[in-house]
């Protein structure tokens, strides 16, 4: 029957590995229990045996067929260049890794250099030096957008002024031109006035003169 | 006359030293037998599957990184090995089901045999499964922990425990058999 216990204690004690509890356990085993016993007793019975195993001679054999070339028989990947190529590069990779390799492409041209890379402060610096590019290039926008917004607006005034100038002359123009029709027809009545005040004044006189004709000489009048 | 440690001879072969192979398989050919004959239970097939593991292990060198000993690393190219022996042969046969009864009768190679208790050692272990008989013949002839051998078959160390105290019983039962 298959016991745990047992099989650790056996095991452990064909290794040599028993602490003092496990031996003294296994000791009392060894005493109390048969089934143990006999396994214990089996196993140093085997022992004994394989110690005193009779050992058969070898027989002749073709020790030389075991032996061949090596290095023309093994395969590619087991050359030996293999590892030592291996090996520089590896080598290599990390001189280019501890030396700040690095490879540039620009426009078609590749730069190789060993530098190790921008610094923080340089870093800064670039950064500053773009923001004050930036900030000159804004501010001559600005002004020439104000330049341009001042000519237009002057431009604007100008050609408002025109406008101005232009209409009120107009307006004048038709008002003297309707004041001078007012006093032509002003005038106009004040003629067609004296013409009939004329006439009345004329026919009074020739009334006033047919009368004085009526008691004597009649008045000598030319009438041109 | 010190002798060359293992890894020292497994550099030189890499590099092309026949002689430093030679020296290696006769180090280690005696050991890898046995293991054969063990997994096997047939002198034949154990000759085929050192040569087959050798030339495995020789192949592999390159793949050796020095990391754990030669040893572990040359037992876990046999066991793959003996693996793919096992479903070469027996595909039917699953790698934890025990084989089916087997004779009584002493085999060939067990014959050969002139010890006794070698004899029973050998046929206990042919009424293990493959699986169960990996793990008793690398805890008890090759004596490696349990975490070594979990290492070397892929498996959980727990795995292995139980693998090896299920043997245990089985073992027990055909050696009282044998003892009787």
């Amino acid at each position: 029957m298959h016991n745990p216990e047992y099989e650790s204690l056996i095991t452990k004690w064909l290794d040599g590995e028993l602490s003092v509890e496990e031996r003294q356990r296994f000791e009392q085993l060894c005493l109390e229990d048969d089934e143990f016993a006999a396994q214990v007793e089996t196993a140093n019975q085997f022992t004994l045996a394989a110690e005193q195993f009779e050992q058969a001679p070898v027989p002749a054999w073709n020790k030389e067929a075991t032996y061949f070339d090596l290095q023309s028989n093994a395969p590619w990947w087991q050359f030996q260049w293999l590892p030592v190529a291996s090996m520089a590069m590896s080598a290599a990779a990390m001189v280019m890794v501890l030396s700040g390799f690095h490879v540039q492409v620009n426009d078609g041209q590749m730069t190789l250099g060993f530098n190790r890379g921008i610094s923080e402060k340089d870093i800064n610096q670039m950064v500053a030096s773009r923001l004050d590019e930036y900030k000159e290039s804004n501010q001559l926008l600005l002004t020439q957008y104000m330049d341009a917004m001042a000519k237009q607006q002057q431009e604007n005034g100008a050609q408002l002024t025109q406008y101005l100038l232009s209409s009120s002359r107009q307006e004048r123009r038709e008002d003297f031109a309707e004041l001078v029709k007012f006093i032509n027809q002003q005038r106009s009545d004040d003629q067609h006035f004296y013409a009939r005040q004329i006439n009345n004044l004329e026919q009074e006189i020739d009334a006033i003169g047919s009368t004085y004709s009526g008691l004597g000489r009649p008045l000598e009048t030319t009438h041109e | 006359m010190f002798e060359k440690r293992d890894e020292q001879l497994v550099a030189k072969a890499r590099n092309g030293d026949k002689k430093a192979w030679f020296t290696l398989i006769q180090r280690y050919e005696q050991p890898i037998y046995q293991y054969g004959i063990r997994m096997t239970g047939n002198t034949h097939d154990a000759a085929d599957l050192m040569q087959d593991i050798f030339v495995s292990v020789f192949k592999s060198l390159s793949n050796y990184r020095g990391e754990g000993a030669f040893r572990g690393w040359l037992f876990k190219i046999a066991h793959y090995r003996c693996m793919e022996f096992y479903r070469r042969k027996r595909p039917q046969q699953s790698l934890d089901e025990c084989p089916e009864q087997i004779s009584e009768e002493d085999t060939p190679e067990i014959g050969m045999l002139s010890d006794e208790s070698s004899k029973q050692v050998l046929k206990a272990m042919q009424k293990l499964s493959v699986a169960q008989k990996a793990v008793v013949e690398l805890k008890f002839f090759h004596h490696f922990t349990f975490d070594e051998i979990a290492q070397q078959l892929g498996l959980s160390s727990n795995t292995v425990k139980s693998r090896l105290y299920s043997a245990l019983n089985k073992l027990k039962l055909d050696l009282e058999v044998e003892n009787a």
